[in-house]
C-alpha cells in the first residue's frame, strides 16, 4: 500500500479530533444602520477619514476637469473609464513598465456607506497591478450603487471573477511611532468621483 | 524535575529598565485599544456581530475537513496549484521548491505571521535567496535582525529615533532624520525597486473561501497587492483553521478585522485572489503545524478561531508593559502564550503565566474566544504535566491551601496585616517578596473586609 500522503494524515487527524458538528447562525448580517438618504453624505465622510477625497459631480465631464484641476494630464495617464478619455499611456507586457504611471481612472461597482470601501474587479482593472502601481488613483461610482454595509455588498457583488477587491482610501501605514502616514506602496492619493 | 525557565519575566526585565520607552509603549497600545472601543461603539449590532462570527467560526472547525476539501477542489478547478504541509519543515520544503522551479533568487513577502512561526525567512536565507519583508514595520526590524513584536505593528516596540538611525545606516537617509512622513517616502523608494525586480511574492491569507476557491488578503500599505501583481510567481501560505464556508461570511468578519485591529473602519486593500492572471502561477500552501492537535483538545479548540487583528495585545496589561519580544515566540500576548504551549510545552511553559486573568483580552476579542480561561487551563496543564518552574507551583498550591481552608485564610489575612504595620519595609523587599520589584505594597487596611461587613451589619441591624 502507498504511504499515506500529508493531505491524508491532516485530513485523518482533523476527522479524529474535530468537535461535533455545530450549525451556523441562523442569518448571516445585519440590515444598514445608514438610511437611504444619508448613504452619500456617510460615504464621503468616511472617504475623507480614510484620507482620500469625494467629489458629487453631476458628469464625467465635470469629473475630467477636476482631475485636469487637480493632476497634470500630460503625464502618464490611464483611464478605464467609458467617456472619460484622458489616457496617454499603453500598458507594455512587461509589467515593471507601469511604474512610470502617474494616474489611474477605473469604475467601481459598489460602495459601501459604512467604511467608504469600494469594489472593483477584474473587468475593471484589466492588469491587475494598476490601481497598486500608480502615483494617483480615481474611482468613478454611481450614487445608485451605494449601500450601507459589507453584508448588502456581498450581495451584489461577484466573487467568481479571477480577482477583485475593496479599496477604501489611499495607501497608508502607522508603523513609525503609530504617526500615519499617507503613501506606504501604493496610490498616494485617492479621488472618488460620486456620479448620480 | 525538568522546568522551564522564566524568560517572560527575564524578558520583561529588560525591556522595563528603558521607563520612559515602556510607559509610551503603554501608552500607545491603550492608544490603539481606546480606538478600537470607538469603532466598536460605532456599530449598535457589535456584539452579536462577534457572536456571529464565532459562530462561523465554530461551524467552520466542525466541518474543517470537508471544507479544505472543497477549498482544494475549487481552487484547482480556478488554476491555483494546492500544497499541503504537516510542518513548519514542510512547509519551508514547498516554498523552496517551488523557487528552485522557477529559478527564482529574490523574493518580496508581505507580512505573514505563519511565515514567521515557521521561520522561513532564515530558511531561505542559508539557501542564498533574498527575501525582503515589504510591509514597513517588517523591513524596519528585519534591518535589524528582530521578530515583530506585535502581528499587527510588528515594530511598535521602536521609536522614531531608532528608526532614523537604522534608515540613515541602511538606505542612506539624512543623519537624525526621524520624520515619520520622510522616512516612509524612503522606505517606499526602496522596496519599490524590490517590487519591481523580485522574482516571486510570497503573501500570508486572512481568510479562505471553500465556496469560491479564493482567498483574501487585507493590507492598508498595498504590499500585498504589489509584491503579488507583479512577480511571475504568487505563493500564499495560510494556516488550515483559516477557511470560511462562504464569501458572504466575509461581511461578517471584515467588519470585525480593522475596528478590532487599528480602530479602522476597514482596511484600505481587501483583496479576493481566486485565479491566476494570465502568464502567472499561484499557489496555495495549507499548514498544519499543530493546528489538528489544537483542533483535538476541546479546552484550547476555540484558539483556532483567532483572526489575528491583535486586540488581545493592546488590551493585556501584561504585554503592554512587557513588550512582545518577552514572550519569545512568533506570536506575542494573550492568544500567542495558548497557542505556543501547543507547539512546544516546556520550551514555552512560561507564557500563560504572563497574564492577570483580568480577562480583558476576552472581551475584546471579535471572534468570542475565551482567552484568559484558556491561559488559566494551560497552567493547570502545565502544573500537571510537571513543566511550571517550581517557585510558582509553590505559590499555586500555597495558594490553594489557603483558600481551601476559610479559617487559615482569615486568620493569615490578620497575621499579614499585623505583618505588614508593624514591619511595612518587609513586604517591600524584593528578596523576600519578589512581587515588590517594580512595585511598592500598598498599606495594609486597618480592618479586613470581613470583619468590617460584620460592624456595618451589626450597626445597621443593631
Ligand atoms: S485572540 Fe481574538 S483578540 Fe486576540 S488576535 Fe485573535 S482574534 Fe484578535
Amino acid at each position: 500500500m502507498a504511504e499515506p500522503t500529508t493531505r491524508d494524515t491532516i485530513l485523518a487527524a482533523i476527522r479524529q479530533g474535530k468537535p461535533d458538528l455545530l450549525p451556523l447562525p441562523a442569518t448571516i448580517g445585519f440590515p444598514p444602520n445608514i438610511s437611504a438618504e444619508n448613504l452619500v453624505e456617510s460615504f464621503m465622510t468616511m472617504v475623507k477619514t480614510n484620507g482620500g477625497q469625494a467629489i458629487r459631480v453631476a458628469s464625467l465631464a465635470e469629473a475630467r476637469a477636476f482631475l485636469a484641476e487637480d493632476y497634470d494630464l500630460t503625464l502618464p495617464v490611464l483611464s478605464h473609464v467609458e467617456g472619460l478619455d484622458i489616457s496617454n499611456f499603453t500598458p507594455a507586457e512587461e509589467l515593471r513598465l507601469l511604474d512610470t504611471l502617474h494616474l489611474f481612472v477605473l469604475e467601481g461597482k459598489v460602495g459601501v456607506a459604512e467604511n467608504a470601501a469600494v469594489w472593483v474587479d477584474e473587468a475593471a482593472i484589466g492588469i491587475r497591478a494598476l490601481p497598486f502601481i500608480t502615483l494617483n488613483l480615481s474611482i468613478v461610482l454611481s450614487e445608485k450603487n451605494l449601500v450601507g454595509n459589507m453584508h448588502e455588498a456581498y450581495r451584489l457583488i461577484d466573487t467568481s471573477t479571477g480577482f477583485g477587491t475593496f479599496i477604501a482610501g489611499p495607501s497608508k501605514t502607522a508603523d513609525i511611532e503609530q504617526s500615519l502616514v499617507i503613501g506606504a506602496h501604493g496610490s498616494k492619493t485617492l479621488t472618488v468621483f460620486l456620479l448620480p | 524535575m525538568n522546568t522551564a525557565s522564566p524568560k517572560h519575566a527575564k524578558n520583561a526585565e529588560a525591556f522595563l529598565r528603558d521607563e520612559e520607552n515602556t510607559d509610551w509603549h503603554n501608552e500607545t497600545l491603550w492608544f490603539v485599544r481606546s480606538k478600537r472601543d470607538r469603532a466598536a461603539q460605532s456599530l449598535p449590532e457589535w456584539e452579536e456581530l462577534r457572536e456571529q462570527a464565532s459562530q462561523i467560526k465554530a461551524h467552520a472547525l466542525s466541518k474543517l475537513d470537508d471544507y479544505l476539501i472543497q477549498l482544494e477542489e475549487n481552487a484547482r478547478k480556478n488554476g491555483i496549484i494546492v500544497h499541503w504541509a504537516a510542518n513548519a519543515d514542510e512547509h519551508n520544503q514547498i516554498v523552496l521548491d517551488i523557487m528552485r522551479k522557477h529559478k527564482a533568487t529574490k523574493i518580496v513577502k508581505s507580512k505573514s505571521m505563519l511565515t514567521e512561526e515557521c521561520h522561513l525567512n532564515p530558511f531561505l536565507i542559508k539557501q542564498g535567496i533574498e527575501v525582503i519583508d515589504t510591509d514597513l514595520g517588517e523591513r524596519i526590524i528585519q534591518l535589524r535582525n528582530e521578530p515583530p513584536s506585535h502581528i499587527v505593528m510588528p515594530a511598535i516596540h521602536l521609536k522614531k529615533k531608532h528608526i532614523g538611525d537604522l534608515f540613515h545606516l541602511h538606505l542612506g537617509t539624512d543623519a537624525g532624520a526621524d520624520d515619520p512622513q520622510y522616512l516612509t517616502e524612503a522606505a517606499r523608494i526602496h522596496l519599490r525597486q524590490k517590487f519591481l525586480l523580485a522574482d516571486l511574492a510570497i503573501t500570508g491569507v486572512n481568510f479562505a473561501i471553500a465556496e469560491t476557491g479564493g482567498f483574501v488578503v487585507c493590507t492598508n500599505e498595498g504590499n500585498a497587492d504589489l509584491g503579488a501583481h507583479l512577480a511571475k510567481v504568487h505563493i500564499a501560505c495560510m494556516g488550515i483553521e483559516k477557511v470560511i464556508p462562504k464569501a458572504e461570511h466575509l461581511g461578517v468578519f471584515l467588519r470585525l478585522l480593522a475596528r478590532s485591529a487599528t480602530g479602522q473602519a476597514v482596511t484600505t486593500y481587501s483583496s479576493h485572489f481566486r485565479k491566476p492572471a494570465p502568464g502567472q502561477e499561484m499557489h496555495l500552501v495549507l499548514v498544519d503545524n499543530g493546528r489538528t492537535r489544537q483542533l483535538a483538545s476541546p479546552d484550547f479548540r476555540n484558539s483556532l478561531k483567532c483572526i489575528r487583528c491583535g486586540a488581545c495585545m493592546n488590551t493585556c496589561p501584561v504585554y503592554r508593559r512587557s513588550g512582545g519580544h518577552s514572550y519569545h515566540t512568533a506570536v506575542a500576548g494573550p492568544i500567542g502564550s495558548i497557542l505556543a504551549p501547543n507547539i512546544d510545552m516546556k520550551e514555552y511553559a512560561d507564557l500563560p503565566f504572563a497574564s492577570t486573568l483580568c480577562g480583558s483580552c476576552t472581551n475584546v476579542c471579535p471572534v468570542k474566544i475565551d482567552i484568559h480561561q484558556q491561559l488559566y487551563k494551560w497552567r493547570q496543564v502545565l502544573g500537571e504535566a510537571g513543566v511550571v518552574e517550581p517557585a510558582k507551583k509553590v505559590g499555586m498550591s500555597g495558594m490553594d491551601v489557603l483558600f481551601s481552608r476559610p479559617w487559615l485564610y482569615r486568620f493569615a489575612g490578620r497575621a499579614g496585616r499585623w505583618l505588614m504595620q508593624t514591619f511595612p519595609t518587609l513586604a517591600n523587599k524584593a528578596s523576600l517578596n519578589p512581587w515588590a520589584i517594580h512595585r511598592d505594597m500598598p498599606k495594609p487596611p486597618e480592618q479586613s473586609f470581613r470583619d468590617w461587613y460584620a460592624q456595618q451589619n451589626k450597626k445597621t441591624n443593631g
